[in-house]
């Protein structure tokens, strides 16, 4: 069993520390946000992963739930600014989003 | 079974991040939901899986390819040319230290609490119903931005113009 959750750890943590690499690295807008989605799933597999061997599956599977909630609406709101974004600026490049640059 | 559905939920996260097609990325991220959600099933985490398969795998993909058929432009963004040698160095450290750490983790696994009682519905209505609210919540203010963002010009916003 312990041996399992560490195993679950370690691939959460490598999840995080990808979706950290793409956050930090990338310069696609869509590509940040996969960022995030890929950091979501790391932390869903940390706590069904502690919710398991702490014999607390449901409690997890809830807070699982709520994550997955907050992520769809984070993305939704983030697509539509980006759609937003890509009607003014005619791309998806990052680094051409500097209105408020002082 | 285990390793390997892990290693394909890391593969997929992988290829998502480093493919150049937005597309292919997208589906690529679906494949990894898919993975995902296959562990949890294992663990017996059924309603987390069923939601990770419908709503992430699911909703988030088609949100992801709508958005990208709707954002489709001539000019490609310029990522760096370096990823193909920063990324593997990038991630051997990651595993590098992600075992070490790991390693300190063993038997500082939390203690077995007491198993629950009652239905995964009374977990989540009775003893979550505060999250629920805060959900609701989130769920009204995405909606209401969306909203927001795509609102057609009125009528003042012309009569500005005009002015």
């Amino acid at each position: 069993m312990n041996n399992f959750w560490i195993l679950n750890m370690g691939a959460a943590a490598l999840l995080i520390g990808i979706g950290i690499y793409c956050l930090l690295t990338m310069k696609n807008l869509v590509k940040l946000l996969i960022g995030i989605e890929i950091i979501a799933k790391g932390i869903t597999l940390a706590l069904v992963a502690s919710g398991f061997a702490k014999n607390n599956l449901m409690l997890a599977q809830s807070l699982v739930i709520s994550v997955i909630v907050v992520d769809v609406a984070v993305i939704a709101t983030a697509l539509a600014i980006i759609i937003s974004i890509n009607r003014h600026t005619k791309s998806l490049d990052v680094r051409k989003l500097t209105k408020l640059k002082g | 079974m285990h390793l390997l559905l892990m290693i394909g939920l890391v593969v997929f996260s992988i290829v998502s991040v480093l493919i150049h097609d937005l597309l292919k990325a997208a589906i690529s991220l679906a494949a990894a939901s898919i993975f995902l959600a296959l562990i949890f099933f294992r663990m017996n985490a059924v309603y987390a899986g069923v939601f990770e398969v419908s709503v992430v795998a699911g909703l988030i993909t088609v949100l992801f390819i709508t958005a990208i058929a709707l954002t489709r432009s001539d000019e490609n963004v310029n990522e760096s040319k370096y990823h193909l040698f920063i990324f593997p160095l990038f991630f051997a450290g990651l595993v590098i230290i992600d075992v070490l750490v790991m390693k300190n983790l063993l038997g500082r696994i939390p203690a077995i609490s007491s198993p629950e009682t009652g239905s995964f519905g009374d977990v989540l209505w009775k003893g979550r119903s505060f999250d629920l609210i805060g959900q609701i919540g989130v769920i009204f203010a995405g909606v209401l931005a969306v909203l927001a963002l795509f609102r057609p010009k009125g009528k003042s916003a012309q009569g500005d113009k005009h002015e």
